[in-house]
């Protein structure tokens, strides 16, 4: 089966290599606000139709095209660039954004210092915004633009973001992390950057009458974020940009010093490959799971027996629109779990045979329903998940160990027991012919 | 010889002794239809379907064991209950009772009989009714004669107290283990009687079957030791006494250790010992026996003396060091709970809250056993009289198990076969009095007061009348016995009877005593038919009602919840519901449960208890470790069925608090003065309470308006009532008696579940903060 | 059968008082050579259950069902055959009126056959 589906990936791929890029569609719709206009954004929206992406364009007020009919998803993902909108059409709410998600689709949102829809939303993927109306703010280094607008270092070494990009063009509003582990930082405000008015810079002072009062910590310093990857647990993407300048043309061509182009282009094209799936997309193929020396699966498992967990996974590659298998996980674990788990062990590659993971390890000296769990949760990763239910059983009557050396004085007893019977019985039955006599005499005396 | 009333003469005593015997066969044979006959009620009333809660397990094994035959039985590892746990099942159970249906099914056909195992589960505990009668009428047989016998037949043919278990459906162990218990007496008297090996064998493998069939096994597991020893003290040693007791004690116990269940428990445990204990007191009598026998008086005493004694401290030291060893486990709690009725609701509330644990209320005395209560004492002094080694045994069964009754309503069921055989030969005896034509020569003055002891039982000729419908029968049978010539009335009374100085004279008195004994009988068959078909003939899993007009209304949501469940949700679904309903789960839905009726992990009961009685967000991680699906309650507040989750709560939450006393208060749910309450002044842990949400979630909205009334506590409910975040409710049947939630999956941005749930409400969330890491320097 | 005649000595062995002297005799004299027969099996099957005994004590117990079985095997035999005795024994002709000693030797036999098939079934 699985021989066969590799060989027939490739041509399925081939077929198709010219329209799709992403794993999990490539129809886009782009909530584009009526102030901003497609012609800004002509070299995202152009990379994004050269990768194959059929963009559809719709205005945030507009009835049509709807995001969710039936309940079904209409598109593999949705952009929302509406930095100025106050009110959406009547299906896009904050609760139809997160319902795409579960059914798979992939966001893109950015945000503005404005207080939008968007801005509340931010929050139920635990993102904290600053106060409306305070963008972030830079005086560092110094240069011709305004504080707002701030050349903000990429990390040279990103898992999501190609190597050694040249600074990118920001402008926007930060927002701090909540703790959920499902947000992936991409790009991480300057330390020197705050948030506060843009017009004065005079704002500082609200700003910190409200730290102030409540107590909270400055909008300052790296720990914002400006662009925020977020992988639900549907393993749909969001990503939040702080400000939707930085895929436009104008920050795309601004030059970041002397002859040197921004790399806001490599970068918008990375953050749209995380986003619509086409990079660290993984999947698991199949799960086996058999005895030693055996072949098939068991209905259930025994205690004690040797048991083989193998799993094989793919990673998506996007250049062929193809699944190849991979071994690149050095850190997986596979879990032998009964409420809590009685057995974690790491599953490691096998060498030789891409994309196989195995492992081999005793079941534990109790009986109930385990379950083998592989939970491989890495941040920006595809999060693998496969949990497979197998009861472990005690052994049969029949299985255990019958006759122990140790026992053997007591089948000799037994079995001389009933040799002596055998004989006592004989003794008693030959006896019979003369005994009578006897015992009637002695009944006689 | 004066005669009350004549007798016919023209009969041979081999005609009379042929017709009686005849008649005692047919008496029988309606014994064992009026038995059979009576329990069908459950079937008339409502249908073919196995009742209450455990038959549903010991249906689903008997099916498995039909179907897969017994070595797969045996091996049975049910990973369905006790989810993620498993049990078993082999080796926890008493198979007796599945092997006997197996037996039944496969024999039939064999026979080409292709009967439904359902059928023959339903019809096996009145089928095992009519051989109770008959061992009953053995047993009886043994302690008086023949008429008493047949007497014992009819009333625990058709006594209450061994109806409630035996009724068609009610597949349980009690079914066939009422006789097994009845048929080991009988053999056990039996081989006491003759010394006989073979009865003692019987006895032993009768035993063996008891073991395999009940827990209860342990009562004859003490009652025959408690016999030898009592007859020993008595002085009563005999090799007779020897051979029964040796002979059963050996082959039995070897025996009982083959059922997985028991194991090594007869040799391990302080409930068997005793049996242990008197088995080599009796090798030690005997061996001082043998040696008494050889030896003269004198040097003989100076001999066992010693050895006794010693022999005797040994076994005691033993018996001590053993235990603290901990080689021999002391009592358990059940066991103690016998002799502390409070004991069991301060360490073992999973015992207490059973119902049928409880102490039996007097009524239920009555409700029971009717009249054979009163004469009960009747018969067992009447055993006193002659106090035969056999009449010990009665009258210990009697005293042991009167007490046993009185600590636990479902203990009445060892009660009812002694009563029924006491009853039998005082009613017997007082039959043979009144019945008897020969009046006393000697004119003394006789009262007629009931003195039915007045005679010696066992030489009074049978008389003739008529008693109940069965009893007719058989004491026409003995009638005609007697009713020969005085010639034919001494043959059969060897003592000379004719010259006896008391009695009963003229006709007038014999027949104002019998008539009174007649209405007696009658009103007894009348209380029990009443009995039978109001109390214990429902099944419990459909319910009925009257309707306005006075028709049945049937209630049957259990079934519809369940079947739902089979049929909408995934085969690997896991149900939560408190224990009482996991064997009905997974006989009828057929899924997976955490907990059931076998509640042999009182962990994993807490646990759902801690669930139930935990809010929500408490509760939730909980669920999500156990991989629950779907929580399945029971709600009666809408029609008002008792029996409901809210009734059963506190029990919860005493289970519950066992194990986790710092989570879980009892008197947190009580109000501040104490009541248990579901209104608006519920205590707050109450209403937090994952039941209680459960429970009254969109109950209000049902009265549109109008004020909701919970109609088994008679309170009203709040009208806003509670609301869930992290259950969907997923069905509600048609009466509301049960209600399924399913858990929601987690939420898929990593929120929990009640931010979310709001969120999908449209709530504005409250502006959250960054973390602090630095104060703001102004 | 010398053994026989030596083996109820074991009983009670240890000493040669008077009392025990005259034991042996009064027993020696008076016992027909049936129960004889009887006395010296039950006295291999006490000496078989004590060595077993002993190896439980003294080495192991583990296989614990096989020592209850073999130990079980040398009571129940025991006690079937001290029954046998004392209903064969014509000093107990009045106590056992219904067990004639044939039908007591075929509900010894009978009851044995079933003793050890649970002792087999339980050996293993």
């Amino acid at each position: 089966m699985r021989f066969l589906r590799q060989l027939l990936l490739p041509v399925l791929a081939l077929a198709s290599l010219a329209l799709a890029r992403s794993s999990t569609g490539d129809s886009v719709l782009i909530l584009l606000d009526p102030s901003l206009k497609k012609e800004d954004f002509s070299v995202f929206f152009g990379d994004l139709e050269k990768k194959g992406y059929q963009l559809t364009f719709r205005s945030p007020k507009d009835a049509t095209p709807e995001i969710i009919k039936d309940d079904v998803a209409q598109f593999a993902h949705v952009v929302v660039f509406a930095p100025n909108t106050k009110s959406f059409a009547a299906d896009v709410t904050p609760q139809s954004l997160v319902s795409l998600l579960s059914k798979n689709t992939n966001l893109l949102l950015a945000l503005s210092p404005k207080q939008t829809p968007l801005s509340s939303l931010a929050s139920e993927f635990s993102l904290i915004l600053p106060p409306p109306g305070t963008p972030l703010v830079s005086h560092f280094p110094k240069r011709d633009t305004p504080p707002t607008v701030i050349p903000v270092d990429v990390p040279a070494t990103h898992d999501i973001i190609s190597p050694n990009l040249p600074p990118v063009w920001f402008s926007g509003v930060p927002q701090a992390l909540g703790n959920n582990p499902m947000l992936v930082p991409i790009l991480k405000a300057p330390p020197q950057a705050f948030a506060s008015d843009a017009d004065s810079d005079k704002g500082a002072d609200a700003l910190v009458e409200a730290a102030e009062k409540s107590g909270e910590g400055l909008w300052a310093g790296s720990s914002l974020s400006l662009v925020t990857g977020f992988q639900a647990l549907s393993n749909a993407r969001a990503t939040w940009l702080g400000g939707v300048e930085l895929f436009s043309d104008d920050f795309i061509n601004k030059e970041i010093s002397k002859g040197v182009k921004s790399g806001n282009r490599q970068f918008a094209s990375d953050v749209a490959a995380w986003t619509f799936q086409e990079s660290h997309v993984l999947r698991i193929d199949s799960v086996e799971h058999h005895r030693v020396n055996e072949t098939l699966p068991r209905e259930t498992y025994t205690i004690n027996d040797r048991v083989t967990y193998t799993t094989y996974i793919s990673k998506y590659n996007p250049e062929l629109d193809l699944w190849e298998p991979y071994s690149g996980i050095k850190d997986m674990q596979l879990e032998f779990t009964m409420l809590d788990p009685h057995i974690r062990t790491s599953l490691p590659p096998i060498a030789g045979e891409p994309g196989k993971y195995s492992v081999t390890f005793r079941v534990p000296d109790r009986h109930g329903v385990f379950k083998f769990v592989n939970d491989y949760k890495r941040k920006g990763w595809t999060y693998l998940t496969s949990s497979t239910v197998v009861p472990v059983v005690p052994p049969r009557h029949d299985e255990y160990p019958r006759f122990l050396s140790a026992a053997w004085p007591y089948y000799a007893g037994a079995f001389s027991t009933s040799a002596a019977f055998v004989l006592f019985v004989t003794l008693w039955l030959a006896g019979d012919d003369r005994e009578p006599k006897k015992s009637k005499g002695a009944k006689a005396e | 010889m004066p005669l009350a009333y004549t007798l016919p003469s023209n009969l041979s005593p081999a005609t009379v002794a042929n017709t009686s015997s005849l008649l005692r066969i047919v008496a029988l044979a309606l014994i064992s239809g009026a038995a059979i006959a009576s329990r069908l009620f459950a079937v008339v009333n409502f249908e073919s379907i196995i009742h209450e809660f455990d038959p549903w397990f010991n249906y689903r094994a008997t099916k498995v064991l039909a179907e897969k035959g017994f070595y797969e039985f045996w091996n049975w590892f049910d990973h369905t209950a006790w989810y993620p746990l498993g049990r078993v099942v082999g080796g926890t159970i008493y198979p007796g009772l599945m092997a006997t249906s197996g037996v039944i099914y496969n024999v039939l056909h064999a026979l080409h009989l292709p009967v439904d195992i359902r059928n023959i589960c339903v019809l096996l505990a009145p089928g095992f009714s009519a051989l109770t009668a008959w061992s009953t009428y053995m047993f009886t047989k043994e302690m008086k004669d023949e008429s008493a016998g047949l007497l014992a037949a009819v009333f625990i043919g058709i006594a209450p107290g061994y109806i409630s278990r035996s009724v068609a459906g009610s597949y349980d162990n009690e079914a066939i283990a009422i006789f097994l218990l009845m048929y080991t007496f009988y053999c056990w008297i039996k081989a006491l009687k003759t010394g006989s090996v073979l009865y003692g064998t019987l006895t032993a493998l009768f035993y063996f079957y008891m073991v395999a069939a009940w827990g209860g096994y342990a009562f004859i597991t003490n009652m025959i030791p408690l016999h030898a020893l009592t007859l020993i003290l008595m002085g009563r040693f005999s090799s007779r006494l020897y051979t029964a007791y040796s002979s059963w004690y050996a082959i039995g116990t070897l025996a009982s250790m083959q059922v997985p269940f028991v194991g090594f428990q007869p040799v391990r445990t302080s409930e068997h010992m005793a049996a242990l204990g008197v088995f080599g007191l009796l090798q030690i009598v005997a061996f001082a026996e043998l040696v008494r026998a050889h030896v003269s008086s004198k040097q003989f005493q100076s001999i066992l003396f010693g050895s006794v004694i010693v022999i005797g401290l040994l076994g005691v030291f033993a018996f001590a060091g053993l235990t603290y060893k901990g080689w021999i486990a002391p009592w358990t709690g059940r066991f103690y709970s016998l002799w502390d009725t409070g004991y069991a609701k301060k360490y073992i509330p999973i015992i207490a809250s059973v119902s049928e644990h409880q102490p039996t209320a007097w009524p239920s005395f009555f409700m029971d056993l009717q009249f054979l209560i009163f004469i009960f004492p009747a018969g067992v002094v009447l055993c006193f009289r002659e106090l035969r080694d056999e009449h010990v045994f009665v009258i210990i069964y009697a005293v042991v198990a009167s007490y046993f009754a009185g600590v636990m309503v479902r203990l009445m069921l060892t009660l009812t076969p002694v009563v029924c055989v006491a009853a039998a030969i005082a009613f017997s005896s007082l039959l043979d009095t009144y019945i008897d034509p020969v009046e006393p020569e000697v004119p003394v003055a006789s009262t007629e007061a009931e003195t039915p002891a007045r005679d010696s039982p066992a030489n009074v000729a049978p008389g003739s009348a008529t008693t109940s419908k069965k009893a007719k029968k058989a004491a026409a049978a003995d009638a005609s016995s007697s009713g020969l010539a005085s010639g034919v009335l001494a043959a059969l009374s060897p003592s000379g009877k004719s010259a006896k100085p008391r009695g009963i004279f003229g006709l007038d008195s014999r027949a104002l005593v019998i008539a009174n004994a007649l209405g007696m009988l009658l009103f007894f068959v009348l209380h029990c038919t009443y009995v039978t078909s109001t109390a214990y003939s429902s099944p419990s899993v459909v319910l009925a009602s009257q309707n306005p007009d006075g028709s049945q209304h049937i209630i049957d949501d259990f079934r519809e919840a369940y079947y739902w469940l089979r049929q909408n949700t995934p085969q690997d679904a896991v149900v939560m519901s408190w224990w009482d309903y996991g064997y009905q789960i997974a006989g009828m839905a057929d899924r997976p449960t955490l907990v059931d009726n076998n509640t042999w992990n009182n962990t994993h009961i807490a646990t759902v208890g801690k669930a139930m009685s935990s809010p929500e967000e408490v509760a939730y991680p909980i669920l999500r470790k156990h991989d629950v699906d779907y929580v399945l309650i029971i709600f009666g507040g809408l029609i008002g069925y008792s029996g409901d989750d809210i009734n059963k709560f506190l029990w919860m939450v005493r289970i519950a608090q066992g194990v986790w006393p710092e989570e879980i208060q009892e008197p947190n749910y009580f109000t501040a003065k104490g009541e248990y309450r579901v209104d608006d002044q519920a205590a707050p842990a109450m209403k937090n309470s994952l039941m209680y949400k459960m429970s009254y979630y969109r109950f209000a909205e049902l009265y549109g308006g109008n004020q909701a009334v919970d109609r088994v506590r008679g309170q009203q409910v709040p009208k806003t009532g509670p609301t869930l975040d992290y259950l969907d409710e997923a069905f509600t049947s048609e009466n509301w008696i049960v209600r399924i939630y399913q858990v929601k999956k987690e939420d898929p941005l990593g929120r929990d579940l009640k931010t979310a749930n709001s969120f999908d409400q449209g709530k504005k969330r409250k502006k959250s903060k960054p973390l602090s890491r630095r104060k703001a320097v102004v | 059968m010398p053994a026989t005649k030596n083996a109820p000595t074991a009983k009670t062995a240890g000493s040669s008082q008077s009392p025990i002297l005259s034991l042996w005799n009064a027993y020696y004299d008076n016992t027909s050579t049936r129960l004889k027969t009887i006395d010296a099996f039950l006295v291999f099957l006490m000496l078989s259950g004590i060595i077993q005994f002993l190896y439980c004590i003294l080495v192991t117990n583990f296989p614990f069902n096989a020592f209850l079985a073999g130990f079980a095997s040398c009571v129940g035999q025991f006690v079937l055959a001290a029954s046998l005795r004392a209903q064969v024994n014509p000093a107990n002709r009045k106590e056992f009126k219904e067990v004639s000693p044939e039908r007591a030797f075929a509900e010894f036999a009978l009851g044995s056959i079933v003793l050890h098939f649970f002792v087999y079934n339980f050996l293993g």
